[in-house]
């Protein structure tokens, strides 16, 4: 049995290396493609997005508003238009993503002791330039109101203003990712998913090509070591397990070391959480294996899947707020927990209790995909023993016939 | 007139196969709508409500009391529990119980009476971008207002009418006007890019699929001979089926979201017809271009499918182009989905003229004509070529 269990191993990795179709997603993708993703999302975040300016009422405060804009790291002020229509149409031409309109009685109302207002226009299709837009607006008018109220309020000391006008101070605490950076958020879970999606692509595609060159068009051979389920199954594990064992370090140590992304699980943890995460890929994609006819098919059903399964697994779009039945959807694929997992370990220090129920259902998910995966291989056996039977009555019956027919 | 009765002769064997191999089935009916549905209905709030946050009110009078009560009545927050400590608050971010907190330390009421500025503190957490910003935006809305509550207190007694005490809270407002997507949904903003993005990884790689099954198959000789041999008559034939339903579904969609959902859309329907047009075209002409570049059925669609997957990303609808490195700024005008979202958010969304955004409409086009690049080799592909797995 063990014997055979090797013999079927080393089989599956000649298979693996000999083809290009399955080395592109076992090697090539896995290997590229964090690099890629980690190069476009390594700016972090969105400096300097171009503002447009229309200055009505041409005072001293206006230009410190406009200049202490500048000034922020978030917003760059492009130009100054004379009108709302030229402002409008540099939006359009993509020059500006947003205006900042200040009215020409802008400094008469701050001086009369009433509300000023500066209009903020916002180009809606880019969510960060948007935010930078607004947010930059927003401080630099909080900033500039706190020097108008100490000018207003005339007190005696400077501790006395700043209890008059602040009586109750506001600290801003973000936790775990600080900068707020967009690489930090999304990374870890399209590295994690990468390593399912691929896994899954190059398993299924080697199933494939294994039933094409199959004389029979089965997914496994009548020879000898294929007659057992646990053989077939362990070995061709094994071959897989040896290559994403590499992959995984890569993608989980070596790629958020070059590019210093947030990471905060020690190698111990990394290890508790992907060994289940990768068997139950493992076992996953076998199961998926079977269902694939032709070799392409796989990349039809499974690469449209990816970006959905970034949503599910509640990092974009947060996990409170998706709907029962995608979050029952979810429960099937191993990447909701490896991600949600992942991310709480390496980017948030959670320590390996707190993810204590994601370990539980990849654990979960590793029994019952290995026992779906013994099933569905069971089954095949059984479909090449009945067809090699019923090929064997077939050429029995010729034989007959034939000889029936000599002895005519 | 020959040409028209090929053309229809091999549109009709193409419907056929389509008919015949339920994998387009499942990729040019039941997967597209699958998606549509899918990011039509995960995102239907518009913007996430109810996120749970917590308090940690070690100071526990009425005042804090209320402040609480009124962070639980806003509508993207919800109060879920009430720790004893930051410790134990922090902790149950990192169990993923809640987005966010609000710290008020002991004697906050007491410092606060007698004007010594006490300190509050909102935590979030920025691991879910989304989550952190939207309920840092509560919190800090909450904070903000219970300080400016006591100024008010304050200042009326002093004697301030209610004008200059709003001033004197807050000397200069912003007005902001969010240009054409008032309710900042996110629906509307992902729904858009994303669904036309997995659209374009469908017809790549169905467009790739169809080519590589005739060599597959062995059936590539008799297609082209029911062209004479004209490899344009051959392949005008054999996608104008394709191209009729991806327009079918493109349209649809763009029916359900626009008018159905009624998504923002500035720009007329004209242009919505034109977009999906664009769409479709160009995004069969990257798969038959790849095709035609790597005559294998299995190089061409890892291809396709790679090159889709990322375009998701080079798109940038979610992280800006602007905010790449350089280099990346010009390698995502190799991607079709990133000169559609251009098209779309200026012409669609914005509503600005089509002559505004016309180096993407170039760009499309570009991608449209692509074919014509390679359908020598695709031509001696289907000829000669044998299908080796």
């Amino acid at each position: 049995m063990i014997r055979d269990t090797f013999f079927i191993w080393r089989q599956e990795l000649k298979e693996v290396f000999n083809d290009e179709g399955v080395l592109i997603f076992f090697i090539i993708v896995p290997l590229v493609y964090p690099l890629l993703y980690s190069w476009i999302y390594n700016n972090e975040t969105v400096r300097e997005v171009p503002v447009v300016v229309v200055d009505d009422s041409h005072t001293g405060l206006s230009r410190r508003f406009v200049r202490m804009c500048d000034a922020s790291p978030d917003v760059h002020i492009a130009c100054y238009a004379q009108d709302m229509d030229e402002a409008k149409s540099l939006v359009s031409r993509q020059v500006a993503k947003g205006i900042y309109f200040i009215p020409s009685d802008f400094e008469t109302r701050v001086n009369r002791l009433e509300q000023a207002t500066i209009s903020v226009y916002c180009d809606m299709s880019l969510m960060l330039a948007y935010k930078a837009v607004y947010q930059t607006a927003q401080l630099v008018s909080m900033e500039m109101g706190s020097e108008i109220k100490t000018k207003l309020g005339g007190r005696y000391t400077s501790r006395e203003e700043a209890i008059a006008t602040r009586p109750l101070d506001v600290a801003d605490v973000p936790v775990f990712n600080p900068s707020g950076g967009y690489g930090s958020f999304i990374l870890p879970a399209v590295l994690m998913l990468i390593l399912q999606q691929t896994l899954v692509l190059g398993i299924g595609m080697a199933a494939g090509t294994a039933r094409e060159n199959n004389r029979y068009k089965q997914l496994i051979p009548i020879s000898r070591p294929y007659q057992g389920v646990f053989r077939i199954v362990f070995g061709k594990s094994l071959c897989y397990f040896m290559i994403y064992a590499l992959m995984g370090t890569w993608l989980t140590v070596v790629i958020p070391w070059i590019f210093g992304f947030p990471q905060l699980a020690s190698g111990w943890t990394l290890l508790v959480l992907m060994f289940p995460y990768i068997l139950a890929c493992i076992f996953f994609g076998i199961v998926m294996s079977c269902m694939v006819k032709y070799r392409e098919n796989v990349m039809l059903l499974m690469v449209f899947v990816s970006v959905p399964l970034l949503f599910l697994s509640g990092i974009s779009w947060p996990q409170s707020n998706i709907p029962a039945f995608w979050q029952g959807v979810s429960w099937i694929f191993p990447s909701t927990y490896g991600v949600r997992a992942y991310m709480r370990l390496n980017s948030m220090g959670a320590t390996l209790g707190d993810v204590a129920t994601e370990l539980r259902m990849l654990w979960l998910h590793v029994a019952i995909y290995f026992a779906l995966a013994c099933a569905v291989y069971r089954y095949q056996i059984y479909l090449t023993r009945q067809d090699a039977l019923s090929r064997l009555h077939e050429m029995k019956k010729k034989k007959k016939r034939k000889n029936l027919e000599g002895t005519k | 007139m020959k040409y028209l009765r090929q053309i229809y002769e091999i549109g009709m064997r193409e419907l056929l196969i389509l008919r015949r191999n339920h994998m387009y089935r499942f990729c040019m009916v039941a997967f597209p709508l699958l998606t549509m549905f899918f990011f039509t209905s995960i995102m239907s709030d518009g913007l996430p409500t109810g996120m749970p946050v917590a308090v940690v009110d070690l100071d526990n009078t009425s005042m804090t009391r209320s402040l609480a009560q009124r962070l639980d009545a806003f509508q993207m927050t919800r109060v879920v529990a009430r720790y004893p400590s930051v410790a134990e608050a922090r902790h149950a971010i990192q169990e993923n119980k809640i987005y966010g907190f609000l710290y008020i330390p002991k004697g906050t009421t007491d410092n606060l009476l007698a004007n010594r500025q006490p300190k509050v503190s909102y935590y979030y957490s920025n691991a879910s971008l989304t989550a952190g910003s939207m309920v840092m935006k509560d919190l800090k809305t909450i904070s903000t207002l219970g300080s400016a509550a006591v100024g008010q207190a304050t200042l009326r007694a002093r004697g301030f009418t209610d004008e200059q005490i709003k001033t004197l809270l807050q000397p200069i407002v912003i007005d902001l006007h969010q240009i054409a997507n008032p309710w900042g949904s996110y629906d509307s903003y992902i729904s858009t890019t994303m669904v036309p993005g997995m659209m374009m990884l469908f017809i790549f790689l169905i467009s790739a699929y169809s080519l590589g099954n005739e060599v597959k198959f062995g059936s590539s000789k008799e297609w082209l001979a029911k062209a004479d041999n004209n490899i344009y008559v051959a392949l005008l034939g054999k996608f104008l089926p394709q191209t009729i339903i991806w327009l079918a579904l493109v349209y649809g969609y763009e029916y359900y979201v626009f008018e159905v959902l009624r998504f923002p859309h500035l720009g007329g329907p004209w242009m919505l017809i034109l977009l999906g047009l664009m769409q479709v075209l160009a995004a069969q002409g990257f798969g038959i271009f790849s095709y035609g570049l790597m005559p294998s059925l299995r190089m061409s669609m890892s291809v396709c499918s790679l090159w889709a997957v990322l375009s998701i990303s080079m798109a940038g609808s979610a992280f800006p182009v602007m905010a790449m490195d350089g280099p990346l700024q010009s390698l995502s005008w190799l991607f079709p989905l990133r000169h559609y979202f251009m098209l779309y958010q200026t012409c669609v969304l914005n509503g600005y003229p089509l002559l505004e955004a016309w180096f993407h409409f170039a760009g499309l086009a570009a991608f449209m004509l692509l074919p014509w690049l390679v359908v020598r080799k695709i031509k001696n592909a289907m000829l000669t070529y044998v299908y080796i797995p």
